[in-house]
């Protein structure tokens, strides 16, 4: 954690800002997170979202010093609430190919990955990247996510799941 | 025929053609690793986008330049009797035109932006290591392409002076171009950074009517000089004195009664035609071409002069008041 508050806070007063404010709202304040099923990233079989991503978007507000107001739902929904800036972050084992990536802004990949997951759906050599969607435009908010993720990354394995490698 | 003073004046410009020929190889060579870098730079953004497209146009003025070059030196031949040196026409029209196209695509992308609000993202990229805001990597991709367009685009605007050479003139605008837009758009970026979307629409949108109106005036002036406008200089549309200056040379001649002279461009050169009202028929074949000769000494440029004795002289409306 330490390093991501630090990363978040190097980032945090400086360049680049937000045009609609989104870092400066969600900091002490609510983060809105959609989530979109798709195990083993995101996954809404018990009262509070489980996964991969939504174990890295806590590590980021936890940072960020704000609570999580988590918004299940369709991906298609979820975007569209996203691009009318009803929602700061969504999650949903997103790609970087997404078919979403004109209409909203998606994270630097916090993993990837170089086989599918799930039985019998192995494909040997194919690369995934995983991303999240912000709202686009909020460059300071994109930053600040992004830097929460590369934090995570070189704190020990496991502790983030944001280290570069194989699919859980 | 080609007497001393002009086969002189030509190989003084010798060296002159040479330069420019390297300065527009120069330009190639330059651009070229900058529309790669600008590439690879560009990720989302619609600025960088734009600033590669208008890279990959403003190849177009030295290409068609140093293709014209090519041509321009062929002597006339059966097929090609008054020469190739229009070829330099064509060039000037290629620059012009890309330059047109230059400005009309960057007002409209930009218009577009403001129009559409489009909220230009920029993440982080890895550097190194560490994560550092595209922004930052963009504008410092931006200030590194656009100094040699600033260098080079110097260098051509006073050789094409000296070379009265408009392609190469307007090859000059367009790396003025260039380096403008490259400016607007580290303007841009950091109004971005600041929180300000639109500024990067913005300042493209402000540079790209300086570009489009440029581009204008240089398809307009490609028009008139392949419509044979009388010779102008350089990057105006002044019209040169020196139709008016050989009519009174003609006219001190003392077997002269009345002389009229037209001249067109073709690329560097003039060409055109002297009507001459004898006094007499004495010796007139001799006193035609010594003015030839005449005439042609006094402008360097002036590559063929037909002079042609008339009756009377049907002058022109338009141009009796120069």
């Amino acid at each position: 954690v330490w390093p991501s508050l630090l990363a978040v806070a190097a980032v945090a007063c400086g360049i680049p800002r937000d045009p609609r404010g989104t870092l400066d709202r969600v900091r002490g304040g609510t983060m809105r997170v959609g989530v979109a099923e798709r195990a083993p990233w995101v996954v809404l079989d018990r009262a509070e979202p489980t996964g991969a991503e939504p174990r890295l978007l806590r590590v980021f507000a936890r940072a960020l010093g704000a609570r999580i107001a988590w918004t299940p739902g369709a991906e298609s929904e979820l975007m569209e609430a996203l691009e009318r800036g009803e929602l700061d972050v969504v999650a949903g084992g997103l790609t970087a190919s997404t078919a979403w990536r004109e209409r909203v802004a998606l994270t630097r990949p916090y993993r990837t990955t170089s086989t599918a997951y799930g039985p019998g759906r192995a494909v040997s050599g194919h690369t995934s990247e995983h991303v999240m969607a912000v709202p686009p435009g909020e460059n300071g908010w994109l930053r600040a996510l992004e830097a929460s993720f590369d934090a995570g990354a070189v704190t020990p394995a496991g502790a983030s799941g944001a280290s570069t490698g194989r699919a859980p | 025929v080609t007497d001393g003073t002009l086969a002189g004046a030509r190989a003084a410009k010798h060296d002159e053609h040479a330069r420019a020929r390297r300065l527009e190889w120069v330009t190639i060579a330059c651009l070229a690793p900058s529309i790669a870098l600008v590439y690879f730079a560009v990720g989302s953004s619609q600025a960088m986008k734009t600033a590669w497209v208008e890279d990959v146009l403003s190849l177009a003025p030295p290409a068609a330049f140093l293709v014209a070059v090519r041509f321009e030196a062929r002597p006339p031949s059966t097929d090609h009797p008054y020469g190739f040196h229009r070829a330099m026409a064509i060039a000037f029209l290629c620059a012009a035109m890309a330059l047109f196209t230059v400005g009309a695509y960057l007002l409209a992308e930009s218009l577009a932006t403001l129009l559409r609000a489009e909220r230009p993202t920029i993440g982080s990229v890895e550097f190194f290591g560490r994560a550092v805001w595209h922004g930052w990597v963009m504008m410092a991709v931006l200030a590194l392409t656009s100094v040699p367009p600033v260098v080079l685009g110097r260098r051509k605007r006073a050789l094409a002076q000296r070379l009265h050479d408009k392609a190469l003139h307007a090859d000059a605008e367009m790396n003025r171009a260039d380096w403008q837009t490259a400016g607007a758009g580290i303007v841009g970026l950091a109004g971005i950074g600041l929180g300000f979307w639109w500024a990067d629409a913005a300042a493209a949108a402000l540079i790209s009517v300086g570009v489009l109106r440029d581009g204008a005036t240089n398809l307009k002036r490609v028009g008139k000089v392949l419509m044979d406008v009388a010779p102008t200089a350089v990057g105006t549309d002044a019209i040169d004195p020196m139709p008016a200056r050989l009519r009174v040379a003609l006219e001190r001649m003392p077997w002269v009664a009345e002389a009229e002279v037209r001249l067109r461009e073709a690329g560097h050169v003039i060409t055109g035609e002297a009507y001459v009202v004898a006094r007499t028929e004495t010796a007139l074949v001799a006193n035609l071409e010594a003015a030839g000769r005449a005439l042609r000494a006094m402008e360097p440029r002036l590559h063929e002069l037909a002079v042609v004795p008339v009756r009377t002289l049907a002058r022109p409306a338009s141009t009796a008041a120069e």
